[in-house]
């Protein structure tokens, strides 16, 4: 019998991208010969952006670029103006940040597990990660008013201290999501469906892993023990105790399994952190840090630099963001303005292995594979 | 021994200069000698190529590649400089696949063109859009619309008067 190939267009607008991104798929019958992403449907120029920005202005945009998971984005900016200017950061400011980031990595990992599994056609789990989030949310909302673009972490400190009442909030928030994640892995670790449709799914090798420039819980999944908190330290992490989460197998389940045991990790690094939480200043110097909202209109004026230039030079600083290696490529020339902001996401790096994965699996493969990715959209067109 | 100069000393008709970016080791190399450069960057063990970045200094560009070894947890960062009316550098294509989209974004966006690559076409933007906009003269006041063509193909033009918002 005469086949014929097929041409089929996913999205962009389609409830299982996780946003405006849409794949060009060539089928052969149910089975997919090549997959080609078409991006850029939500591009708003954010590296033209910073460089029209000083570099006090250009932070709430990086809050928009992982919209799920923003503290981390706001610290790798300010992490390498910092680290361009030289500016020192307070211990106790610091330890504020890893909470916050840490925090932002369960939200990160909740948001993902849920829709992965939603994808999969199991609503369960999206409304028990949305109500832990939600948890989660009320303390970044107590911490700096926002519950997802914080523009809170600012060069040489953060923007408020920590206000009364979050740490045992935090605490409680700690305890109940230590048994949320055990009832998350009883209902889903063996679950038989779950199983079929992760296991051996959107497989890729350690070495092509490396080869594609994947980062974060994708590397890990194919066996790479990696992880910049502790290879390539940086804030707190060289005090912190925690292991850094992989497997061997490479496929959607070990991908799965490693977000689920990073969880783990980040309430053991958080419950370190509170513990040894010192006191003291939040930002280093007042040159360089922002006001807090109380205060006399005239305090605030000599705390509120809004100019700020560090010296001519360039950085490429990186960190361990929930979804794999979020650099910034930061270039000064002694202005108010950076002259050239470049964002290395995640989510675009990840995605470029995408079409390797999937070449022979069916359609909800590759929703399945796709969705242990762990993408956002905002990262991925910037 | 730090990278770079250890780069230097395998290969010195590549390497222009050698020096640091901030706090990691780089070495700027000769434009016509990227790619051996880079494959020899892969044999010292240098295998994740972290990001791609082109910069517009007005007169010439900068492409930097900034390389990670997960064995050696050492960082290398390459240089090229090329010059401003005919910026063209190699791909990276054959020894990096992440490269691909890294290339294809630096040329979208900078307008820097990567030879050898197999599909430089643009990647966030569409098609037909008239310039670079991370280049320096890049006109910021000619509004670009976007529309769909009759086959499904995004149309760029300079004339938003058939758009909705402006009816």
């Amino acid at each position: 019998m005469e086949t014929d190939e097929l041409l089929i267009n996913m999205g962009p607008v389609h409830p299982s991208t996780h946003g405006v991104l849409r794949f060009k798929l060539r089928m052969d019958g149910e089975i997919i010969k090549e997959c080609t992403p078409v991006l850029g449907y939500l591009h708003r120029g954010t590296e033209k952006l910073g460089e029209m920005k000083t570099y006090l202005q250009f932070i709430p945009y990086t809050d928009r670029l992982d919209y799920v998971s923003a503290f981390p984005n706001n610290y790798v900016f300010v992490k390498a103006v910092e680290e361009l200017a030289g500016i020192e950061v307070p211990l106790r400011a610091e330890y504020i940040r890893v909470i916050t980031m840490e925090l932002n990595r369960i939200v990160n990992h909740l948001v993902s597990i849920g829709s992965l599994l939603m994808d999969l056609g199991a609503a369960t789990m999206i409304m028990w990660g949305f109500r832990e989030r939600e948890n989660a949310l009320q303390l970044f909302e107590k911490l700096c008013g926002a519950r997802m673009t914080f523009n809170y972490i600012k060069p040489g400190g953060v923007r408020e201290d920590i206000p009364e009442g979050f740490i045992p909030q935090l605490n409680e928030f700690l305890k109940d999501m230590e048994k949320r994640i055990e009832d998350y892995e009883q209902l889903i670790n063996s679950n038989e469906i779950f199983l079929m449709r992760m296991k051996n799914i959107g497989v890729i090798s350690a070495q092509e892993a490396v080869n594609y420039g994947m980062t974060g819980p994708t590397l890990r999944g194919s066996g790479v023990d990696y992880d910049l908190r502790r290879y390539e330290p940086y804030s707190i992490y060289p005090d912190l105790d925690f292991k850094v989460c992989s497997r061997p197998e490479g496929d959607s389940y070990a991908r799965y399994i490693v977000r689920i045991d990073e969880m783990k990790e980040s309430l053991h690094i958080l419950r370190q952190v509170v513990d040894t939480m010192p006191e003291g200043k939040i930002v280093s110097n007042p040159k360089y840090g922002i006001a807090p909202m109380t205060g006399t209109p005239s305090a605030v004026s000599t705390y509120f630099p809004r100019i700020f230039t560090p010296p001519a030079g360039e950085v490429y600083s990186r960190i361990e963001a929930p979804k794999g290696e979020l650099g910034f490529y930061v270039v000064s020339d002694g202005t108010t303005k950076p002259y050239r902001v470049k964002i290395r996401s995640p989510s675009f790096c990840n995605l470029t292995a995408i079409p390797k994965m999937v070449v022979g699996l069916k359609i909800p493969d590759l929703i399945a594979a796709f969705g242990t990715i762990d993408v956002v959209l905002g990262d991925v067109d910037r | 021994m730090n990278p770079a100069e250890e780069l230097k000393q395998k290969l010195p008709a590549a390497v222009v200069s050698t020096g640091m970016q901030l706090n990691k080791p780089m070495a700027v190399i000769k434009k016509e000698e990227l790619l051996n450069a880079a494959k020899k960057v892969k044999e010292m063990g240098f295998d994740h190529l972290s990001v791609i970045t082109g910069t517009d200094y007005n007169d010439h560009f900068e492409v930097v590649y900034n390389f990670f070894s997960y064995e050696k947890k050492q960082n290398l960062v390459l240089k090229v400089i090329t010059d401003h009316d005919n910026p063209e550098v190699d791909s990276l294509t054959s020894l990096w696949k992440g490269a691909d989209w890294l290339e294809r974004e630096t040329y979208d966006l900078v307008g820097i063109k990567f030879t050898g690559h197999p599909n430089l076409i643009r990647i966030l933007l569409p098609d037909g859009w008239v310039g670079h906009p991370l280049r320096k003269d890049y006109d910021m006041n000619t509004e670009q619309f976007v529309t769909m063509g009759e086959g499904g193909e995004d149309v760029v033009s300079t004339d938003g008067g058939n758009l909705l918002r402006r009816k």
